[in-house]
């Protein structure tokens, strides 16, 4: 054997030789194109806590849907949103305003020998969710009482009208094995203890996660033999991945969306899930520079809401007449007190006695937020005030209107702002009651009449009523002169146009649901 | 040597000691409440409370730097703000993704930019030369993210040859290799032109050496002369540049991981710092620095070991 010495003028040898090669070009692999059977989607990033008491929301919500039984799901009609029984149930019904019976069918079986979904799993599971991150979602759960080995009735502690939509369809009320979660020491993180599902559920950290079909699942198969979410955090890199056809379907951002209303590629198909999110502009109403309602009435006449979604959103969002979103219960269509009226807002300025106005914006620091700021500075221009645009980090905006956090509410004095929630109006309407003032009423106006129609939307379960109620609680928002109501922005999807795809009104998407079109 | 090994390796671990503090202090300095960033505004106070407790905010400050300085001094980097998963393992997921695309980058651009640089110093002004000058400047001048997108819409959404996400099969060499292609083209492709400039200097300036004028003068052939004299000298500065150009190819590797949306180090802190997941953020950033001081010291050694005149300049 030789024996090997990296010397000084060898290892200069081999650079020069290394040096001097040239350049040996590969020949690439083309890429096909996946099975028939195999759904290619995009996730955001990793899922981090799967259980449903303890996760961030989101792409937990999806693995969720496709694992773990739910007694009911998200329907759509046009668009209207509703709900309906899984079929992990064969009953599911209200039977007082407070009692909800459900039956669960028979023969479900839970993974790893955990044995028969029981209505006990019920049981555990939601009286288990009042003392976690998620428990808010289950105040108005007072037990649930079981009454056989797959019967049993949710038993609330107040009529709660949104129970079925906001708790019941969405990922707070996924219903886990109880042994299973027990013997993982009582809460898990990043895999299921046991699955009730079609899908069983995998994942390589920061590459994907993967459903692959359950084999103990008795229930109706989905279309697709495996479901594959390749994490690709940008929602542009998976623009890109859907038009290079890696991808059967993604999250489309407003810019891309109005480019594709001119070009969209070959074979795709784009749907809108749901608008649950509104932006408005605040104004605090207990600032001395707004205490004066005319003031605040001229600016909402001054701002041209149509030039800020075509300037700063593409024309991508629907325009916004309140809080609530676009097919709920409660949703307006038209404003009440105000439109887009330079002449009558430099009317309402001369009537008020103010002049010389400076106002500051405070927003936070994204391109459609910034554009939204510069087109609302130069309405406001045109009727004596000047405004100052402070744009904001994520950490210092979402504290400014808290009272708990330091002064700056104090001097907190235009600001634009976006909820999302779940598709039932109380989530909108509940951060504007009396109670939130300091927190999460930034407006700073109270009105006991709104609070006395929160509580009664709360318990009403006639749909017309809760219609009046909550357009009489928008109408009494607006009259305080304190809102610019902007825009409801979209969830959309890009998609093969040979896949139907199923998303909640909140975006996430239902993989099971999925099938060919 | 040893001497300057000593003193190489103290002023890296000073450097590493020196980042920690900052990083801290720049956390520190971050506005708003961390757990309202961390956790979102409308976190349940149970949560809150919980994550605070975790992450020792509840602690004054003084305290909690000198539990952050324990933990990197023993090597414990935390846990995930959310899973409670280790943050040294989960590093050790991404980092080798990370490597291999540098290496390969690297790589590349080293088989292609020394030659193309050897050849231009060869025959200064020649045609050859001034192409080679213009490619190497444009390369340089392009930013690696724009060559990524434009790679990726030319070759992946356009013509469909080459993947546009992820990092292949695991397991499967040759798919993962098929997956490199794109993302290690886009971050070495500065490289070619940064080597090339910098092998063209640097053999113009030893081609005009006594010693050079010498060999010629003996009659050695010019092959023997360039290859085996005159570059050999000349790549030292090459290898120093390559150390000291890592921190920028970590960045590179950063956005193309990003746009490639490959698993690594770089997106890996980019994902943590959109989450919030601030334990993540410091062990990754340290561990990145640490890896950017290690090359850089790799770097310097080597060249005290091949030129004996660098080892008494520090």
């Amino acid at each position: 054997m030789n024996n090997y010495k990296l010397s000084r003028r060898g290892f200069l040898a081999s650079g020069v030789a290394l040096g001097a090669l040239g350049l040996a070009a590969g020949r690439p692999t083309p890429v096909f194109a996946q099975q028939d059977s195999v759904l290619r989607l995009r996730l955001d990033g990793d899922n981090k806590i799967l259980d449903p008491g303890y996760m961030i929301g989101g792409t937990e919500v999806e693995a969720q849907k496709q694992c773990l039984p739910f007694l009911a799901q998200y329907t759509r009609d046009g668009d209207t949103f509703g709900w309906e029984p899984t079929y992990y149930v064969t009953k599911l019904e209200q039977r007082t305003p407070t009692e909800i019976d459900f039956e669960l069918t028979e023969g479900l079986v839970w993974s790893n020998g955990y044995g028969p979904l029981k209505a006990s799993d019920v049981k555990y599971s939601y009286e288990r969710m009042k003392g976690t991150d998620w428990g808010g979602y289950f105040d108005a759960l007072d037990h649930v009482e079981v009454t056989g080995d797959r019967t049993g009735t949710i038993v609330l502690n107040k009529p709660f009208a949104p129970f079925f939509m906001v708790t019941l369809c969405h990922g707070p009320g996924a219903i886990l094995c109880e042994k299973a979660v027990e013997d993982a020491g009582g809460k898990f993180t990043t895999s299921f203890p046991a699955v009730c599902g079609p899908y069983t559920y995998d994942s390589v950290p920061g590459q994907n996660a993967t459903f692959t079909l359950n084999p103990e699942w008795t229930g109706p198969k989905p279309a697709y033999d495996k479901v594959v979410l390749n994490v690709i955090s940008e929602v542009k890199a998976a623009e890109l991945a859907f038009e290079a056809g890696e991808i059967d379907c993604t999250e489309l951002g407003s810019d891309t969306l109005a480019r594709y209303a001119t070009q969209q590629p070959e074979g795709s198909e784009i749907t809108t899930a749901g608008e649950l999110q509104y932006m408005w502009m605040g104004m605090n109403t207990e600032h001395p520079k707004l205490q004066n309602k005319t003031v605040r009435q001229a600016i909402q006449h001054a701002i041209d809401v149509d030039s800020i979604l075509a300037g700063a959103f593409s024309g991508t969002s629907a325009k916004s007449h309140g809080i609530v979103c676009p097919g709920l219960i409660g949703h307006r269509d038209a404003n009440k007190s105000y439109s887009y009226d330079p002449a009558k807002a430099q009317q309402l300025m001369a009537e008020s006695g103010e002049s010389g106005l400076t106002l500051s914006l405070r927003t936070l620091n994204t391109q459609e937020r910034m554009l939204t700021a510069q087109i609302i500075q130069a309405n406001l221009a045109v009727i004596g005030i000047t405004v100052e645009i402070l744009p904001l980090d994520s950490g210092p905006f979402w504290e400014m209107g808290m009272e708990s956090a330091g002064d700056t509410w104090k001097d907190l004095q235009l600001w634009t702002m976006r909820f999302a929630g779940t598709p039932d109006p109380y989530e909108a309407a509940q951060w504007f009651v009396s109670s939130q003032v300091g927190i999460w009423n930034w407006e700073r106006w109270t009105d006991p009449e709104y609070d006395r129609l929160y509580d009664e939307g709360l318990a009403e379960t006639d749909p017309a009523k809760r219609d009046e109620i909550y357009i009489r609680m928008q109408d009494i928002m607006e009259e305080t002169g304190a809102y610019v109501w902007i825009n409801h922005e979209p969830e959309v999807y890009i998609h093969d146009a040979d896949i139907e795809i199923s998303a909640a009104p909140s975006g996430e998407l239902d993989y099971r649901r999925f099938k060919p079109a | 040597m040893i001497a300057y090994l000593l003193k190489r390796l103290g002023l890296s671990v000073a450097v590493i000691c020196a980042v920690a503090i900052m990083l801290f202090g720049l956390l520190q300095l971050i506005p708003g409440d961390p757990v309202t960033i961390a956790l979102g505004p409308r976190a349940s106070p149970e949560a809150v409370q919980r994550y605070a407790e975790k992450m020792h905010l509840d602690e004054p400050v003084w305290m909690q730097f000198a539990i952050f300085a324990r933990n990197v001094a023993t090597g414990d980097l935390g846990v995930d703000v959310f899973n409670d998963r280790p943050v040294a393992a989960i590093i050790g997921e991404r980092i080798g993704f990370t490597l291999v695309l540098i290496g390969t980058a690297m790589g590349w651009a080293v088989l292609l930019g020394m030659p193309l640089g050897c050849l231009a110093a060869i025959r200064p002004g020649s045609w050859l030369d001034r192409i080679t000058g213009v490619l190497s400047v444009g390369t340089i001048a392009v930013p690696s993210f724009l060559v990524s997108i434009w790679a990726l819409l030319i070759f992946s959404v356009n013509l469909r040859w080459l993947p546009a996400i992820g990092s292949g099969e695991p397991g499967d060499i040759a798919d993962q290799a098929t997956h490199l292609i794109l993302p290690a083209f886009a971050v070495g492709l500065s490289w070619v032109g940064y080597l090339a400039r910098m092998v063209r200097a640097s053999m113009l300036e030893v081609m005009g050496e006594t010693y050079i004028r010498s060999a010629r003068a003996f009659g050695l052939t010019e092959r023997k002369v360039v290859y085996g004299y005159a570059l050999r000298v000349a790549i030292l500065p090459t290898i120093t540049l390559i150390g000291m150009g890592f921190g920028g190819l970590i960045s590179a590797a950063v956005f193309a991981e990003i746009i490639f949306a490959r698993p690594g180090l770089g997106k890996l802190i980019f994902d943590s710092v959109m989450a919030r997941n601030f334990p993540v953020v410091q062990g990754a950033v340290i561990v990145a620095t640490s890896l950017y001081i290690f090359v850089v010291l790799f770097a310097d050694l080597l060249i005290a070991w091949l030129d004996p005149r660098v080892r008494d300049a520090l």
